[in-house]
Order: C-alpha cells, then structure tokens, then sequence
C-alpha cells in the first residue's frame, strides 16, 4: 500500500514566543516522512521540546504550523489519537498503580482498555508484577519505561518521545533502541529528541539538528557525517601511503590504524586520495567513513557560532 | 464524556487525601454527639448555640446545630480543596500534559473535572448532615421540637425539620459556589494546588471580613458571604426566606465570571508542566 502524500510530521515556519522577547523556537520547517525514525538534537536550550510540545498541541505557536498526518495541530486534536507521546519526563498519578494508570490514560478519552494492546506495551515496561504497584513506589527508570509503554498504547501510527532513555541503565536503553527500530519496521514513524548522540546514530535514520531554535541542519545520518570528519583506507602499504597522502592538499592529518590509515580531511573528495594512491601502486582495500555523528554536530554548531 | 468523568472520579477516590477530608466530615458530628451526649451544654444567657442545645431535646437537630459549625470553616476548606485540586494537583504531579496530548477536548476535560469536585464537594455536605442525624437519632432520638428559647421558638414536627435540613443542606452547598468556583479557576492557571486552595479560602475569609465592617454600607450586600449563614432562620420558625433567595441568586455571578475566566484561560493554556 503506497504511504499517504502528506508527510508523517512537518513543521513549517514554526515560531515560538516566551514573552519579554525570549523566542524558543525561530522560524523552524523540517519534514518526517512516514515510517522514518528522526531523531531532534540540539544543545540544551536549543528549542527541542518547545518544539515537541507544539507538535502535540501543548503549546499554541506564535507563528507557523506544526502537522501531524497532514493535520495542523491545535490543542487536544483528533489526529493526536494517532500519536503515542512522551514528552519530558514520565509523570503519572502517583497513588494510582502503573497498570491503573495505563487504563485511566487510556480511557479518559473514551477507548476500550481491551483494544489497547497493552500486553504488547507492557512487554515494553517489562515491569512484572511492579505494574500493579503505586507509582509512587516506582524508580526513574520504571517510570520512563512506563512512559514509553504508555506512548505504545494502541500500536500509534506516530512516535514523539522526549529524551526517552532519560534515566534508564545501559541494559535499558539497548532494550528501547531496539524497540524503537522494530516500531520504524513495520511501519511506525518516530520523532524523538536526545542529547546522546551515539543513540540517534544507532537509532535514527534521519536527523534533525537545531540550535538557539534555529534549523542547523537536516537529513540523513550519512548525510550529515559525509559533509565532514575522517576516512579510514585499508592499503597494502601504510608507510608509503601515508608519506603520499600527508603530501596533498586538503589533508589535515594522517594516522595509522591497524593495517590501514585514519585521514582527517578539511577538504577534497574521497575519490581523488583514492586515485592518487592507486596511480602510485598502493592498493586500497577498503575506504569507510570514520566520521562519527558527534564529530559532524559539533562541527554544525560551530559553524553556526561563526 | 462520561468515560473521562468516570476517570477523573477513579483518580479522586484513590487520594488519601479524599477518604481523610470524607473522614473528618463524618467523624466531627459523632464527637459532637458523644461530647454532648456526655456533657450537655446549659442554655444560659451566653450560650450563643442554641441550635446544639436544641440537639439535647431532639437528634434532628444535631445535623443542624452540625452544619452550622461546620461550613463556618471545614466545609469551606473541603469545597475549595476539591475544586482548587483538581487541575493543579494534576499538573503539579506533570500528568496534565498526558492527559492533554490525548484527543479529550480541554473544555471537556475542564468539565469532568469540574463535575468530579463538585460532586465530591456535595458528598462533604452531605456526609455532615447524614452522618449527625443519624449520630443525633442514635443518643438523642427521633422527635419534633417545642420549646420556648429567648428571641425565637423552636416548634417544628420531626419530618419539617428533615424537610429543612434537606434545603439547608442544598442552601449551604450552593452557598459555597463561589468559593469553588474561584478555587477551580486559580486551579487551571497555577501548578500549586495550596495557592488554589488558598484562593477560594482567602475569597470567603475576606469576604467575612468585609461583612463585618458596617461602615461598607450597601457593598456589603454583594459579598458572596453576606447572606450565608440566613439558612439557620428556616430552623428558628419562619420558612425560606428572602435573604435566602439573595444568598442564592448572588453566587451565580460569581459562579460565571470565575469559570468563565478558568474556561476561557485553559483552553489557551500554554502546557509547561
């Protein structure tokens, strides 16, 4: 079936006031198209979850539209039956059980708690017997898993998720990335926000960095880190490899790894340090981008400083 | 809307907060009974409650001598913190924005709400009146009233005075729409549940205040506490009277005008919590 015309999240324009001229989020537009998994970065203060909120009608924007599934949000929307969400942190009622909270969530707006699919969120949570306990009882990390499996109820269409490792352990967070990943395979569309970089690269295919609530940058992830950052070359011959690319302009550096060689490049294309080499007799076995989605943030940001 | 309603009553009857509020509506009339009953005041020319003398002659008047004391000040503190809980406590515990990023309506969401404390503040009454007359029967019994007492007489059959304690109750309950109704409004603009609470509160004690000072003249007549406590002449021999029907018609404008104001602010409301 060929996915709808409109994109799954598109933000046009999007400006945001705080009064006394604080302006959060400042003429934004970046699209989600359907079953991508985006990820939202940003150094704190960047506009993130000011952004977040006006995509799911907690905000009203100053200027600008946020949609979601073609529709432009307004507070308490329809369409947000689509959406599973967790913006911040997870909070519930404290003296109600997790699974009490689950349901009042669930049926405040007038759905069936049996057509929630909520054994398959509570998979999720992983909380055994805990669900049945006050939420008051519960750790960070409880509460966040409970956040995410009460985002999953009724298997939405649309995943917006603040921060959603926030205090979860190592074993935690590989057990969310991997869900989020099987959500984007069969079909899910995801936005979420984090400052960990290095779980947006296992987890997103697309990103979208931000910064004083202005657009940086958006794409793919190789996108983002082919525009700059290092090249590993497997070659036959390190040592006279390296004395000829050290030669070439646009070459900052040249460091030995392994049986290859790591090259920092300020400029210049892959492709002529691969045909110098081979004009000279090295043989290049493999060339891989070395750059890291950190590397190409903190170069976007500086960038943006200048 | 029934579904959210029904939500929003599982949320108030889980609150220790609610069973020790209800708590107290019903254990105070049993004390006063039990202290009564072991102590019986003494009509002399000080004794200013006369309704808990009467009390001594009949249970059917211990609801009455009760609710008297009652919505002098606990009743008032229960109906706004109910109503002054109800969307701040939510966002204080930052479960409103979940709520809100459900497809509920904010107005409709507003409306559960407002209907859950109004209900629970209606059950407070209640359980004050219930709960004395049936502690007022068990140590004082079953009877009409016929006694001469300074300044007025105390001549009613059993069953007009449960007829008036019926009226009191609604008058009293109704009485106090205005302090919930500010409660709730200062409730959707503020994340602190004590300063909504506090808000409803400070209406009436101010409100009292005011009424005390004469000088105010005519003003005096549209504070919204002037005339609440004309419900204790239905017990004193006359029927509903016209100040009864003041006290009730001037909550209304206070009533609109402040959930008005919470209406219209809440559904504008930038959610930060």
């Amino acid at each position: 079936m060929a996915p709808p015309p409109e994109p799954a999240i598109e933000v046009v324009g999007l400006t945001k006031d705080f009064g006394a001229g604080v302006r959060a989020v400042d003429d934004l537009s970046f699209v989600v198209g359907h079953g991508q998994v985006c990820g939202l970065l940003g150094p704190n203060g960047a506009g993130k979850t000011t952004t977040l909120r006006m995509l799911v009608g907690l905000l009203t924007p100053t200027n600008g539209a946020a949609r979601l599934l073609g529709v432009t949000m307004t507070p308490s929307n329809p369409v947000l039956a689509r959406a599973g969400t967790m913006i911040e942190h997870a909070d519930f009622v404290p003296f109600l059980s997790g699974m009490r909270n689950l349901e009042v969530y669930w049926e405040a707006a007038g759905g069936d708690f049996a057509d929630a699919n909520v054994e398959e969120a509570l998979a999720v949570a992983d909380l055994g017997d805990a669900v049945h306990r006050k939420v008051k009882t519960y750790s960070q990390g409880m509460r966040q898993r409970l956040g995410v499996a009460r985002a999953l109820l009724g298997r939405p269409e649309i995943l917006v998720l603040d921060e959603p490792t926030n205090g979860l352990d190592p074993g935690e967070m590989r057990e969310i990335r991997e869900l989020l990943i099987r959500l984007a395979g069969r079909g899910a569309t995801v936005l979420l926000s984090s400052h960990l970089l290095s779980e947006v690269e296992q987890v997103c295919s697309h990103v979208v960095v931000m910064d004083k609530g202005k657009l940086v940058a958006a794409g793919t992830i190789d996108e983002l880190t082919a525009a700059s950052g290092s090249v590993y070359f497997g070659v036959d011959d390190p040592t006279r490899a390296r004395e000829i690319l050290t030669a070439l302009p646009g070459v900052r550096t040249v460091t030995p790894e392994g049986a290859g060689l790591i090259v920092e490049l300020d400029s210049g294309r892959r492709s002529d340090l691969v045909a110098t080499l081979v004009h000279a007799n090295v043989a290049v076995d493999t060339v891989e981008s070395r750059h890291r989605l950190e590397d190409a943030f903190l170069g976007l940001l500086a960038h943006e400083e200048r | 809307m029934f579904s959210l309603f029904r939500t929003e009553m599982v949320k108030q009857w889980h609150r220790p907060r609610t069973f020790v509020a209800l708590g107290i509506t019903i254990l105070i009339p049993v004390i006063t009974a039990i202290a009564i009953k072991a102590n019986p005041p003494s009509l002399t020319s000080e004794t200013r409650d006369e309704f808990t003398f009467v009390a001594t002659h009949t249970g059917l008047f211990l609801p009455v001598a009760s609710l008297q004391f009652m919505s002098r000040f606990l009743l008032v503190i229960l109906v706004a913190l109910f109503a002054g809980d109800a969307v701040s406590s939510e966002a204080n515990w930052g479960n409103l924005r979940a709520m809100l990023v459900r497809p509920i309506g904010r107005g409709r969401l507003l409306a559960a709400k407002l209907t859950s404390a109004t209900l629970l503040g209606f059950i407070a009454t209640v359980l004050v009146v219930l709960t004395a007359l049936i502690a007022g029967v068990i140590f004082f019994g079953w009877h009409g009233v016929n006694l001469p007492f300074p300044g007025a007489a105390f001549h009613q059959s059993a069953w007009h005075i449960i007829g008036n304690l019926g009226i009191s109750t609604l008058y009293v309950f109704w009485g106090l729409g205005s302090v919930a109704a500010v409660s709730f409004m200062v409730s959707t603009m503020t994340d602190s549940p004590v300063g909504a609470v506090s808000a409803g509160f400070g209406l009436y004690v101010v409100s009292q205040i005011l009424d005390g000072i004469t000088s105010l003249g005519s003003i005096r007549y549209g504070l919204p506490t002037h005339y609440f406590g004309s419900w204790t002449e239905l017990f004193r021999g006359s029927g509903p009277t016209a100040d009864m029907a003041r006290g009730a018609l001037l909550q209304i404008p206070y009533i609109v005008v402040a959930l008005s104001i919470a209406w219209w602010h809440f559904r504008r409301k930038d959610v930060l919590s």
